[in-house]
């Protein structure tokens, strides 16, 4: 489930070696500013960005929940497109969050419920031809291959992007709805579970790491999470997500074929990484970052890994036509954004996972 | 220091053994990873090929698969236990005991009492060997799980009290009536990791430690399974599963994709389904591409063993001496040797560490699933490999453990062992309380 993401014993090594050198400070050899930083990135993370782009998530399902109860009292084209705007608005907000996905969005499975891929279309249309009430307490019995993103994308968007208002039926705006609504309730139970006013909120499992928290023992093991989440989407974008159909030629291999959204996909995901890294979020204040913790100690490294996420960003704009196509016509332009994101995968498994090894030591 | 920080820098295959570094659980193959990921790394090194094969298994891995017809990743069922591979097995850890929702992991075997004509369990008519909880839509499932527990509080010797839960299974909604008895077995999905290390182990090592008869009357038999593999239509030994009824690791993975999954495959070319009202009668077989089947394989082969944490703190040391007194070591072994393999260096002659025998052993009548397979008799289960075990509540929070997840925690795990075991779990009973958590400490370290 994950590419390389080794901490190698010459790394370890290195930790044993440095630590005595900063030992003037406290028993771990951590300076008490330094352990302030460390605290702060952590709660800023939650604070400025996980629980930011969760509650956005929550916001934009809403709208495009919406947008289906718009549609389907008055089905035109303008209102199908309201539609389609809204799904990759919100799909924009989730790729943004699985730069950093770990905790319950792992553990309550909320990324297949939501996420799942592909769509079941053999048994989504045999549930359209059913007399299944099409409730959301029916869709949620269904198996995740027909909810979630990708089944309401092949609703809205249909195999080409060729759906038209007026070929969607009642049924299938009776799927519809309750397929948005269910996103919904799931996108609001992923908030629930970072809301610092919620019991067992996941918030506080971060901000109290070595200090009560039951998932995490260290502010380390917390930045080791986070550092591997940032590697791991590396490797699924550049590696899986994009290698994928085009080592098979096979457009339909696409995340988001339908939608022809799939580079957008994958830049999100990128995004998310620079979220991660810079502790910032649209439309949310930015707070004190990982970045501002490598830069602290090792200037270089944060320039190194600012410049190699933020090319790696850039290079998408070499696509210039869907991920469909590009496949076929665009191959050494998809190849110069795998090794972007490739390099900026190395730096982060190798010197930035050092980095926190060797310098974070609650 | 700078010394042996170096030392420390070189590979586990350079030392001479008494110099061996304990931390490195899978050898070369050992990851320093202790996040909820840690059971998702390659082998370190792969080659360029490797490496993308790796990814390639694991893109597929952790995909779903859909009804045929469909142009990508067709083939699921007509009836399946799930959808995925990642579905059973959650970051390629151990499951979750529930049987039937979109996250279960729980599968049941079944059969009729008896053995067929090579010596398994006798396939029951219109189910097979495993029962199939999921349908495409509008096909009936094969048999709902139903899934109960009971739950009983029981004390230490120095009367700190612990509750054990008992599960009973039995099946409702079936789709066509079993006449007369049959056997049931829950089989929770297991972690993923080390298997490519297992499967290197010579059989002569294996058949080395079993001790069938007890002759050496220390109470600990274990005795190896011999399968009849499906692929090689040849009696082989079984190393995988839990009760060692599977013999290679390509076995496995075919045999999950046909009967966990409705997935045909080349060398697994017949529906699960065949035969049974819920036949799709389609001609797609085989579903599964060989590339994609291989890719799966070596994915499987190539997952890395996470490193023990901890290893130099007292407690943990401590609790591995007990470990070694309470005798779990006898069937939990430390240490195993792969063989040489010229083709493929990166599981070829590493000293791993796995905790495991690969054998069977009597576990007693609470574990017994009271259903032979192979070799493997009612009580019998393999030692279950003990490496990765500290990670589980990371891995798949909160974890669970045994064959079924019925244990929730180590002690519970422990206090379930029974038969061949039961003097291991009564020493453990009678450790003081600071004993008992130096041993949950030293499994936590691994």
């Amino acid at each position: 489930m994950r590419g390389k993401f080794i901490i190698t014993l010459s790394v370890i090594g290195l930790a044993i070696a440095s630590c005595k050198k900063d030992n003037t400070n406290d028993n771990n050899g951590n300076s008490s500013a330094q352990a302030t930083l460390e605290q702060q990135v952590l709660t800023d993370f939650a604070g400025n960005l996980a629980n930011p782009n969760y509650q956005d998530i929550q916001a934009k399902a809403l709208v495009m929940n919406n947008a289906i109860i718009a549609f389907n009292t008055n089905p035109t084209d303008d209102n199908l497109a309201a539609i389609r705007t809204a799904w990759k608005n919100t799909r924009a907000a989730w790729e943004m969050c699985e730069g950093f996905l770990f905790g319950p969005v792992e553990d309550f499975n909320y990324d297949p419920t939501m996420d799942d891929w592909p769509v079941n279309k053999a048994d989504l249309d045999n549930v359209l031809a059913s007399n299944n009430p099409l409730q959301v307490s029916d869709i949620d019995q269904l198996g995740t291959t027909l909810k979630g993103f990708h089944a309401i994308e092949y609703i809205i968007f249909g195999v080409g992007s060729t759906q038209k208002a007026a070929n969607i039926t009642d049924r299938d705006k009776l799927y519809l709805a309750s397929l948005g609504q269910s996103l919904y309730n799931t996108t609001v139970q992923l908030r629930n579970s970072w809301d610092p006013a919620q019991a067992n909120n996941f918030t506080a499992e971060v901000i109290n790491a070595g200090n009560g928290s039951t998932r995490y023992t260290s502010r380390l093991d917390v930045f080791t999470a986070l550092v591997g989440s940032m590697a791991d989407i590396c490797n699924e974008v550049a590696n899986e997500k994009m290698q994928t159909p085009l080592a098979a030629q096979d457009s339909t291999l696409d995340e988001s074929s339908f939608s022809h959204n799939s580079v957008n996909d994958f830049k999100n995901n990128i995004t998310g990484i620079l979220n991660a890294y810079k502790c910032q979020y649209p439309g949310a204040a930015s707070g004190h970052s990982l970045s501002e913790l490598v830069a602290s100690k090792n200037a270089s490294l944060d320039l190194k890994i600012q410049s190699q996420i933020n090319t790696a960003i850039a290079s998408f704009s070499s696509i210039t036509t869907t991920y469909e196509k590009a496949i076929y016509t665009q191959q050494n332009q998809i190849k110069t954004v795998q090794n972007a994101i490739n390099t900026l995968k190395v730096t982060l498994e190798g010197d930035l996972s050092a980095f926190i090894q060797t310098n974070i030591k609650d | 220091m700078v010394i042996f920080a170096l030392v420390k820098c070189q590979k586990s295959a350079v030392f001479p053994a008494d110099q061996y570094d304990d931390r490195l659980s899978g050898g070369n193959a050992t990851v320093f990873d202790a996040t909820s990921k840690a059971f998702g790394n390659a082998f370190e090194n792969l080659s360029s090929y490797d490496g993308y094969m790796h990814e390639m298994g694991d893109k597929v891995f952790s995909q779903s698969f859909v009804t045929a017809p469909a142009p990508i990743h067709s083939g699921l069922g007509p009836i399946f236990n799930n959808t995925s591979c990642v579905s059973c097995h959650h970051n390629d850890g151990i499951g979750l005991p529930t049987a039937g929702d979109a996250q279960s992991s729980l599968l049941m075997r079944i059969s009729l009492p008896g053995t067929d004509a090579h010596g398994g369990p006798v396939a029951v008519p219109g189910y097979g060997l495993q029962v199939q909880d999921k349908a495409a839509y509008g096909l009936q499932p094969e048999a709902k799980v139903n899934i109960a527990y009971t739950y009983q509080t029981y004390s230490f010797d120095d009367g700190e009290t612990y509750e054990l839960r008992a599960p009973t299974y039995a099946l409702s909604n079936l789709y066509t009536p079993i006449s007369g008895t049959y056997l049931l077995s829950p089989r929770l999905a297991p972690p993923m990791i080390g298997l490519g290390l297992l499967e290197a182990v010579p059989e002569s090592e294996i058949v080395a430690n079993a001790d069938p008869n007890d002759a050496n009357g220390d109470g600990i038999a274990g005795k190896a399974n011999y399968v009849y593999d499906v692929i090689t239509k040849k009696v082989q030994l079984g190393r995988f599963g839990w009760k060692a009824n599977t013999a290679s690791i390509i076995t496995q993975v075919a045999t999950a994709f046909n009967q966990d999954m409705g997935l045909t495959s080349s060398v697994l070319p017949v529906e699960s389904s065949y035969g049974q009202s819920q036949y799709d009668s389609l001609h797609d077989d085989a579903e599964l591409p060989d590339t994609t089947l291989n890719a799966v394989k070596f994915y499987a082969q190539t997952l890395a063993v996470p490193a023990r944490r901890n290893t130099t703190d007292a407690a943990v040391k401590r609790g591995e001496q007990l470990f070694i007194l309470a005798k779990c070591a006898s069937c939990h072994k430390q240490t195993l040797t792969t063989g040489v393999n010229v083709a493929f260096p990166a599981v070829s002659n590493q000293v791993i560490h796995p905790y495991t025998d690969m054998l069977v052993h009597n576990m007693g009548t609470g574990l017994a699933d009271n259903r032979p397979d192979f070799k493997a008799g009612g009580q019998d289960w393999r030692t279950a490999p003990l490496w990765g075990l500290g990670l589980f509540p990371v891995i798949n929070n909160p974890g669970f453990y045994l064959h079924d997840g019925r244990a929730r925690t180590l002690v519970e795990a422990i206090m379930w062992h029974g038969g061949e075991a039961a003097a291991s779990k009564a020493y453990f009973s009678h450790l003081s309380k600071s004993d008992r958590n130096a041993v949950l400490k030293f499994l936590n370290s691994l």
